[in-house]
C-alpha cells in the first residue's frame, strides 16, 4: 500500500538497453507520469457511471524485477502486479527486424501473453528522419511498424505504437499517443483484474448463509478491492468497499454470529491511550486473516481505514463525526462488558481516543483549504468530540468520588448498571497518564477538566455554537462550586438565565437561578439586592413554567418556594433603595368592579381588585396599589395594607383618601413587599388601535361623586370694582370632615398669578383661621359642613373669558391627623363682566344727563336691582346727581335681546377738579339665582325633617339639572316668580316625597323683589365728562329786521317772502376742564346748516366770532322758505377755531366743543302764498211746487 | 426486525425557539436537565443543519443525527412551518434505520399538528398573532394537556414508561 501507483514492466533487447539513447527514453518516459486524467468505466457498474482518476502514479520497472509466483494465498492488492508490459523496439530496417529483433519479440511476448489479467504494448521508436523515409518507401514496402503489428497484434485492439524520437521528445505532442495507449493498456488490465476480483467477491458474498463461510476472509477479499480503488486514487470508490463491509459487519452482529472473531475486546496495555485513527498500530489485517482479531480491534481498523480515505478525500469534519458516532456507539457496546475491563479503561479510551482524533484531524486538515461553512462544522465537531472527552472525566469523577453524583456531572452517567463483583477485573490499569494522575489527585482531575472544557467551548465558539459553548460554562460554573470558588461560580450562574430567559427556556433559567441562590445560601452571605433579584427572577420562572417541569432538585416544591419567600420577606426590608420588579406574572392585579364606591363615613373611594398570586404558598406584602389615571393626566393611589395574599385568587378593597369623580382607567398596580416592589404597568392607553382586541381595552372604572367630600369652589367675587386690583373668591366646603389643616394652592395654566400672601378670608368659618404663604393658602380648624369663602387676588385676568384654575388641596382632618389627603381639581372661573355698559352724555348748560345702556355679554339673562351713579365723596356737595330711573320695575331683566337702559341728571358747580363718578350695579345672573333660591328652598324642607340633610347636595344637583334641560320655566318666572321644575324628578322613591315639597315651595308664586341670597355688585368708575366750550344755538324768527324782540306770537310766514330771523350762540365754559380754566375766550365759527329743499338763507350764513364764557353772540339773516308747510329751522353748527399761537405736536389745538340746538324742536308754519281760489257754491233750488 | 429505538425524550421547540414541550421518558427524574440542555444545544446543530439545507435547496423535514452523546443519539426534524421536534433516543451499538426515526418524528408531527389545529387555542390571543406560532402555544402552554397526552402515547408506543410524575405535575399545575 505504501508504494501507491500501477506497475508498469519494460523490456527491451540488451543491446539497446546498453544504450545512451535508451538512458534518454528513459528519463523522457519518466517525466510522462503521473498520468492525468484517466477515465474509467466504473467497477463493473454500468456504462454511465465513469470514474475519473484525477492522476495516476506508474512505477515502471524491468520485466525481469517482478517475481511472479503468488507468495500467499492471500488476495493482495491488484496493484501488486504489473498491469502492463511494454516492450521497446528500435529498429528501421526490415531486414534487421526479420533477422534478430522478431525473435526477442516473440520471446517477450510468450512470456507476457501466459500471464493473466496484464496488458501488453510494443513502443516502436523511430528518428524522424527515419518516418520521412518511410513514407517516401510507402508504396514500395512495408514498415517495421507494419510488420510488428502483423506479426504479433493478432486481435482488433491495436497493441503498438510509434513513439517518434526527435529533439524536441519534451513536446507533448510526440508522446500523446504513446500515453494514450499506456492509458487503455492500463485500464483494461486493471478493469479485467477488478471485474473478476469483484465475481469472485460476490461469489463469496453470496455464500453467506453457507457453512464454512467467513467473515474475515470475505473481509480481505472485499478489502483487496477497496486498497486497489485506493490504488488508483479512487478513494471514493474504496470507501464505498469499506461502507459495505461495514454494514456487512452489522448484519453479521445482528444475526449473533461472531464466531469469526476473538473475543470483544482483548485490551493490551495501551489499547486505552492509544491514536484511534492508526492503521499500522497493529497488524490487523494479519490478526484478521487469523481470525484472532478482537472486535475492538477490527472496529477500530476499520474506522481507521475509513477515515484515513476521508482524509484523502479532505473532508476531515467527516472523520470527526464518524469518530465521535463510532466511540459513543462502541462505547456503550463495552460498557456490558465494563467490569471485565481494566477500572476506566473505556473513559480512558474514548478520552484519548477524541483527543487524538482531534489531533489526527488537525495535521490532516493542515493540507486542506477548508471554506468558512466547513471550517465552523469541522470546530463544531471537534468541540463535541471534546466534550465527549470531558464527559469522560465527569464520568471519572463521579466513580472517584472526585465530582458530586448529582447534575450536570451526573449528565454523562449512564444508567447505573448493574455492577457485578469485582473479582473478574484485571489487575491491568490504564496508562493514559493524565487520567492517572487525575484518579489519584483531585486537583488534577480539576485542571484537566478545565482544560478539555475550555478547549471545547473555544472550538464551540469558531463554531457559533453559542447554546452548546453556554452549557459548558454552566458545567465550568458547577466545577466552581466543587472546588469552592464560590464566587465565581455565583458570577457565572447569575450571568447564564440572561442566555435562557430571552427564548422562554425558564426551566434551564430557573436552574440557573437555583444555583445561584443555594451557592448564596452556602456561602451564607448577607442578603443583599443581587440576591433579591434572583429569587424574583427564579420566581418569575417558577410561576411561567408551572412547576412540572422544574428543574429542581429538592423534594418539595412548595416547601423550598415557601422558605425563599420568607427569605426574600426578610431580605426585602433590609435593602437600602427600592427595588422595582416590572411586570413579574406571579402577581397580577384586575379591577374586579367597573365602579368604585364611595367609603360613606369618610372621604373617598374604595376600589374593589382581584389580587391572583400564581405561586403555591402565602406572599407575605405590605400593600396593594393601583394606580388609576384620569381625564387631564390626574392619577387617583388606591392602596390596602394587606399581610399577606394566599395562593389563588383574592378580593381586595383598596381606599383611595382622596379621590375625585370621574371615569378612570387602571394605568398601574404595585405589590410592595417592603422595599421589593412588583409593579405591572398597564398597556399605554395611547397605544390602541383598532387590531385591540376587547381583552386589551383599558379597564375602566367610574368614581361616584361624593356629595359630603371636601370641595373647592372659586367663583368671581361678590363685589367687582373696575380699576382695583382683581381678586376671586375661593370657597372650601368641608362636608362631612372635620378639618384641622387644609392648604390650596392655585395655580393658572394661563399665567394668572395669585397672590396668596393678600387673601383674607371672606365670610363663613366660625373658627377658621387664615395663614398666608407665599404659594398658599394655609386654613386652619374649619369645622363640619362649613363653607369658607377666601377672597384672593390675583393679576390681571382681563383677556380671558374665563380662567382655569388647578386647585390643588392637601387637607388633614381631626378624626385622622395622620393622613394626609391631596386633591387636585381644575376649575374654570368666568373672569369676564357678565354685563357692558356704554354712556351717552347730554349736556345742558350746567347739566348733564347720562344714560348707561347695559347689556348681557353672555347668553345668560342677568337680573338688575339697581344701578346708581354716586359721585365721589370730594364731589358730594358739587355734583347732585338725580337718577331718572322710575321705581317700577325695581328688578330690571338684562337679556340678550333686550339691554337695560338707566338715565342720570348731574348738576356741578363750575371750575371743580372732579373726580370719577362710580356706576354701581347690583345684579346677579338669572342661574345664580335660581340656584340660590333651589338652595332656599332645600335648607327650607332640611329644617323640617333632618332626616334629609345627608340627600342635600343630591337635591339640589337634580333640580339644578332638571332646570338646565328645558328653557320653558324661564318666562313664567321672570313674570310671576314662579319656578315650575320640569321633568319628573321623582323616580328615586325614597326622595319622592321630597321632591314634592320642593316642587310645591318652588312653584309658588313670590314677589320679585323677595330677597333671598345676596346680590353682586359691581362698581364702574364713571369720568365726568369735560366741554371747553358749550355753544347753545338757536335760530329766532323776528317779525322785522329791526324789531329786538322776536315776535311773541306766531308770524303768518309765508313762502317765498323773506323772513328776518337772528342767530344766537350762547357759550358757556361751565364744563371746561380745570386746568384749562383760565382760557377766556375761544374763537368759534358758526355755520347755518343747508337745507336747500325747504330754505334759502340770505345774509352771513356762515361767521366767525369771539366768545367768553356766558357770553351771546347774534348775527340777523334772512330766510325765504321755498316751499309751504310745517318746517323745522336750519341748524346751526358752531365749531372752535384753532387756538392762535397754540401747537401741540404739529398740529394746531382745537377746543373742544359742542353745540346744542334750542330751536331743534321747533317748527314754524309756513303759509302759501296769496293767489285766487275758486269756490263753487250751491246757489240753492227752485221752491218746491206745493 | 431489527429492535426499535427506545425513546428517552421528545422536545417540541417553536419557530423562535421557544420550548413548546419537553417531554421525558428516562426513568430518573434528574434526567430532566440534561435532556433540556439537549433540547437546548440542539437547537445549534439544527440552525447548522438548516442553513446548509436552505444552500442545497432541500426540502426535507428530517435532519438526520445531529449529534450523540454518552448514552443517547440526538436527531432533529423541522416541520415545513419551522416547528422544531428533537428527539433523544438511547443509544445503542446497533444500526438505527432513518426509516425508524423518520416515523416516530411523524408521529410527533401528527400529535403536534392535531393539537395545534384546536381552534379554541386562539381564544384568548391578541389579534395580530394569530398567524404567530409561539404566541399560540405560549397561549396554549401549562394547560396545553391534550398535546402532552399525545405525546405520551406516542412515546407509550415507542415503550417508553410513561413517568408517573405526569399525574402529579398536571395535578400541581393550577
Amino acid at each position: 500500500m505504501s508504494n501507491q501507483g500501477v506497475l508498469v514492466t519494460y523490456s527491451s533487447s540488451r543491446e539497446f538497453l546498453a544504450t545512451d539513447h535508451w538512458k534518454q527514453v528513459w528519463a523522457a518516459l519518466l517525466c510522462q507520469f503521473p498520468l492525468r486524467t484517466l477515465v474509467w468505466r466504473g467497477p463493473g457498474r454500468s456504462s454511465q457511471s465513469t470514474q475519473t482518476i484525477q492522476d495516476l502514479n506508474v512505477r515502471i520497472a524491468p520485466l525481469e524485477s517482478v517475481k511472479q509466483e503468488h507468495t500467499s494465498q492471500v488476495p493482495q492488492t491488484l496493484l501488486e502486479k504489473p498491469l502492463l508490459n511494454l516492450y521497446f523496439v528500435v529498429c528501421e530496417d526490415n531486414e534487421t527486424y526479420k533477422n534478430t529483433i522478431k525473435k526477442q519479440i516473440r520471446d517477450w511476448h510468450t512470456i507476457i501473453s501466459q500471464r493473466k489479467y496484464q496488458e501488453w504494448l510494443i513502443v516502436h521508436i523511430v528518428r524522424p528522419e527515419g518516418r520521412a523515409a518511410q513514407q517516401r518507401m510507402f508504396q514500395m514496402k512495408t514498415s517495421v511498424l507494419d510488420k510488428i503489428k502483423a506479426d504479433f497484434n493478432l486481435d482488433k485492439k491495436d497493441r503498438c505504437v510509434q513513439l517518434v524520437w526527435a529533439s524536441d521528445f519534451e513536446n507533448p505532442a510526440a508522446w500523446a499517443e504513446f500515453i494514450t495507449k499506456l492509458k487503455e493498456g492500463i485500464l483494461a488490465a486493471f478493469d479485467s483484474a477488478f471485474t473478476q476480483r469483484e465475481a469472485e467477491m460476490k461469489r463469496s458474498e453470496g455464500q453467506i448463509q453457507m457453512p464454512g463461510w467467513n467473515f474475515c476472509t470475505f473481509f480481505i477479499l472485499k478489502e483487496s478491492l477497496a486498497i486497489s480503488l485506493e490504488g488508483i486514487n479512487l478513494f471514493e470508490d474504496a470507501l464505498e468497499q469499506y461502507n459495505e463491509l461495514e454494514a456487512a459487519f452489522f448484519k453479521v452482529v445482528r444475526d449473533r454470529n461472531l464466531s469469526w472473531f476473538g473475543s470483544l475486546i482483548d485490551p493490551d496495555p495501551e489499547d486505552d491511550s492509544a491514536p484511534l485513527l492508526s492503521t499500522t498500530r497493529k497488524p490487523y489485517r494479519d490478526l484478521i486473516l487469523g481470525n484472532t482479531i478482537s472486535i475492538f480491534d477490527f472496529r477500530i481498523y476499520l474506522l481507521a481505514r475509513q477515515c484515513i480515505l476521508l482524509s484523502k478525500l479532505g473532508r476531515v469534519a467527516e472523520i470527526c463525526r464518524r469518530s465521535e458516532k463510532f466511540l459513543t456507539n462502541f462505547g456503550r457496546r463495552l460498557r456490558e462488558l465494563e467490569d471485565t475491563l481494566p477500572e476506566f479503561f473505556i473513559e480512558s479510551w474514548i478520552y484519548s481516543s477524541a483527543l487524538s482524533v482531534a489531533d489526527t484531524c488537525d495535521t490532516w486538515v493542515s493540507a486542506v483549504n477548508l471554506s468558512k461553512a466547513s471550517q465552523a462544522r469541522y470546530s463544531a465537531l471537534k468541540g463535541e468530540l471534546m466534550e465527549l472527552a470531558q464527559q469522560q472525566l465527569d464520568i471519572i469523577g463521579i466513580r472517584t468520588g472526585h465530582l458530586p453524583s448529582r447534575p450536570p456531572f451526573s449528565i454523562a452517567l449512564s444508567a447505573p448498571a448493574s455492577r457485578t463483583t469485582q473479582s473478574q477485573r484485571k489487575s491491568q490499569t490504564i496508562s493514559r497518564q493524565e487520567l492517572l494522575a487525575a484518579i489519584s489527585d483531585r486537583d488534577a482531575l480539576f485542571d484537566l477538566y478545565v482544560t478539555i472544557t475550555n478547549r471545547a467551548i473555544e472550538y464551540y465558539a469558531s463554531a457559533g455554537r453559542r447554546k452548546f459553548a453556554i452549557k459548558l460554562h454552566g458545567n465550568l460554573a458547577a466545577l466552581d462550586v466543587v472546588r469552592d470558588r464560590l464566587s465565581s461560580a455565583f458570577d457565572t450562574y447569575k450571568n447564564l438565565p440572561a442566555h435562557y430567559a430571552p427564548h422562554g427556556w425558564t426551566s434551564l433559567e430557573s436552574f440557573m437561578r437555583m444555583q445561584a441562590l443555594s451557592i448564596h445560601t452556602s456561602t451564607e452571605q448577607a442578603k443583599d439586592a443581587d440576591w433579591a433579584h434572583i429569587v424574583v427572577d427564579f420566581l418569575k420562572a417558577y410561576v411561567e413554567d408551572m412547576g412540572a417541569e422544574l428543574l429542581m432538585d429538592v423534594d418539595d416544591h412548595k416547601a423550598y418556594v415557601t422558605g425563599l419567600i420568607e427569605s426574600l420577606r426578610h431580605a426585602a426590608a433590609e435593602l437600602q433603595a427600592d427595588m422595582l420588579y416590572p411586570d413579574h406574572p406571579a402577581l397580577s392585579v384586575t379591577m374586579a368592579e367597573s365602579e368604585a364606591r364611595l367609603a360613606q363615613d369618610q372621604d373617598g373611594a374604595l376600589l374593589e381588585v382581584t389580587v391572583r398570586n400564581q405561586l403555591p404558598c402565602n406572599l407575605p406584602v405590605d400593600e396593594i396599589v393601583a394606580v388609576l389615571a384620569g381625564h387631564e393626566g390626574a392619577q387617583l393611589t388606591f392602596s390596602a395594607r394587606v399581610s399577606s395574599i394566599q395562593p389563588g385568587s383574592t378580593r381586595l378593597t383598596l381606599f383611595c383618601p382622596s379621590s375625585t369623580p370621574g371615569m378612570f382607567a387602571l394605568q398601574s398596580s404595585q405589590v410592595k413587599m417592603s422595599r421589593v416592589v412588583f409593579e405591572r404597568k398597564e398597556a399605554k392607553l395611547a397605544a390602541l388601535s383598532k387590531t385591540t382586541r376587547p381583552k386589551d381595552l383599558p379597564a375602566l372604572v367610574r368614581i361616584p361623586k361624593d356629595h359630603h367630600a371636601v370641595d373647592v369652589r372659586l367663583r368671581p367675587p361678590k363685589r367687582i370694582e373696575l380699576g382695583t386690583p382683581a381678586y376671586m373668591t375661593v370657597s372650601l366646603q368641608t362636608g362631612r370632615n372635620d378639618i384641622s389643616v387644609a392648604t390650596l394652592r392655585l395655580v393658572s395654566p394661563s399665567g394668572v398669578q395669585f397672590h396668596c400672601q393678600e387673601a383674607a378670608i371672606d365670610e363663613g368659618g366660625d373658627n377658621a383661621t387664615l395663614e398666608a404663604a407665599d404659594d398658599a393658602i394655609i386654613l386652619r380648624d374649619v369645622g363640619k359642613r362649613q363653607i369658607v369663602t377666601v377672597a384672593v387676588p390675583h393679576s390681571d385676568a382681563s383677556s380671558y373669558h374665563t380662567l382655569r384654575v388647578n386647585v390643588s388641596i392637601e387637607y388633614t382632618t381631626v378624626t385622622e391627623p395622620n393622613l394626609s389627603r391631596k386633591l387636585n381639581i381644575a376649575r374654570f372661573v368666568a373672569t369676564s363682566l357678565p354685563i357692558t355698559t356704554n354712556v351717552e352724555d347730554f349736556f345742558r348748560g350746567t347739566r348733564l344727563f347720562s344714560l348707561f345702556t347695559l347689556s348681557t355679554t353672555s347668553h345668560q339673562h342677568v337680573r338688575i336691582r339697581s344701578a346708581e351713579l354716586k359721585p365721589s365723596r370730594q364731589d358730594a356737595d358739587s355734583v347732585s346727581v338725580v337718577s331718572c330711573q322710575s321705581q317700577k320695575p325695581d328688578i330690571v331683566t338684562v337679556t340678550p335681546a333686550q339691554s337695560g337702559q338707566f338715565l342720570f341728571q348731574l348738576d356741578t358747580v363750575r371750575g371743580k377738579a372732579r373726580d370719577p363718578m362710580k356706576l354701581h350695579i347690583t345684579y346677579r345672573m338669572l342661574r345664580e339665582e335660581v340656584e340660590s333660591f333651589i338652595n332656599a328652598a332645600v335648607a327650607e324642607i332640611v329644617a323640617d325633617d333632618p332626616s334629609l340633610l345627608p340627600h342635600r347636595e343630591l337635591l339640589i344637583d337634580r333640580l339644578v339639572e332638571a332646570l338646565s334641560k328645558s328653557v320653558d320655566w324661564i318666562e313664567l318666572y321672570g313674570v310671576t316668580g314662579e319656578l315650575v321644575v320640569p321633568g319628573n324628578l321623582s323616580e328615586n322613591s325614597e326622595l319622592a316625597s321630597a321632591f314634592a315639597r320642593l316642587k310645591e315651595i318652588l312653584g309658588k308664586p313670590r314677589p320679585l323683589n323677595s330677597s333671598f341670597d345676596e346680590w353682586r355688585d359691581i362698581i364702574i368708575p364713571v369720568d365726568i365728562p369735560q366741554m371747553h366750550i358749550l355753544a347753545a344755538a338757536q335760530l329766532r324768527i323776528f317779525a322785522n329786521p329791526f324789531s329786538q324782540q322776536p315776535s311773541g306770537q306766531a308770524l303768518p310766514l309765508f313762502a317765498g317772502q323773506p323772513i328776518s330771523a337772528v342767530v344766537t350762540v350762547t357759550t358757556s365754559f361751565h364744563w371746561a376742564p380745570s386746568e384749562d380754566a383760565e382760557m377766556a375766550q375761544y374763537l368759534l365759527r358758526y355755520d347755518i346748516q343747508d337745507m336747500t329743499g325747504d330754505w334759502l338763507v340770505s345774509g352771513p350764513k356762515r361767521g366767525d366770532f369771539s366768545a367768553e364764557d356766558g357770553s351771546t353772540f347774534s348775527s340777523p339773516v334772512t330766510l325765504i322758505a321755498l316751499h309751504h308747510g310745517e318746517l323745522s329751522l336750519p341748524k346751526v353748527m358752531v365749531n372752535a377755531l384753532p387756538l392762535p399761537g397754540k401747537q401741540r405736536m404739529r398740529t394746531s389745538v382745537i377746543p373742544s366743543c359742542e353745540t346744542y340746538q334750542l330751536h331743534g324742536a321747533e317748527k314754524v308754519m309756513v303759509l302759501p302764498r296769496g293767489g285766487r281760489t275758486t269756490y263753487v257754491v250751491d246757489m240753492g233750488r227752485e221752491a218746491i211746487p206745493a | 426486525m431489527p429492535p426499535q429505538p427506545r425513546l428517552n425524550a421528545v422536545a417540541f421547540v417553536s419557530p423562535q425557539n421557544h420550548p413548546i414541550l419537553i417531554r421525558t421518558f428516562a426513568q430518573p427524574r434528574q434526567d430532566e436537565l440534561k435532556y433540556h440542555y439537549i433540547a437546548h444545544t440542539s437547537l445549534d446543530v439544527i440552525e447548522e443543519r438548516i442553513a446548509s439545507a436552505q444552500a442545497a435547496k432541500s426540502t426535507e423535514c428530517y435532519l438526520s443525527l445531529l449529534y450523540t452523546m454518552e448514552d443517547v443519539a440526538v436527531y432533529g426534524y423541522v416541520t415545513p412551518l419551522r416547528v422544531k421536534i428533537i428527539l433523544a433516543l438511547a443509544l445503542t451499538d446497533a444500526v438505527v434505520r432513518d426509516i425508524d426515526v423518520i416515523a416516530i418524528f411523524k408521529a410527533m408531527h401528527t400529535a403536534y399538528h392535531l393539537s395545534v389545529a384546536n381552534p379554541f387555542l386562539k381564544v384568548n390571543m391578541p389579534l395580530e398573532s394569530v398567524n404567530d406560532h409561539a404566541a399560540m402555544l405560549s397561549a396554549g402552554s401549562a394547560k396545553w394537556k391534550a398535546f402532552r397526552q399525545r405525546v405520551d402515547d406516542v412515546g407509550r408506543v415507542m415503550g417508553a414508561s410513561i413517568p408517573s410524575s405526569t399525574s402529579n405535575a398536571s395535578t400541581q399545575s393550577h
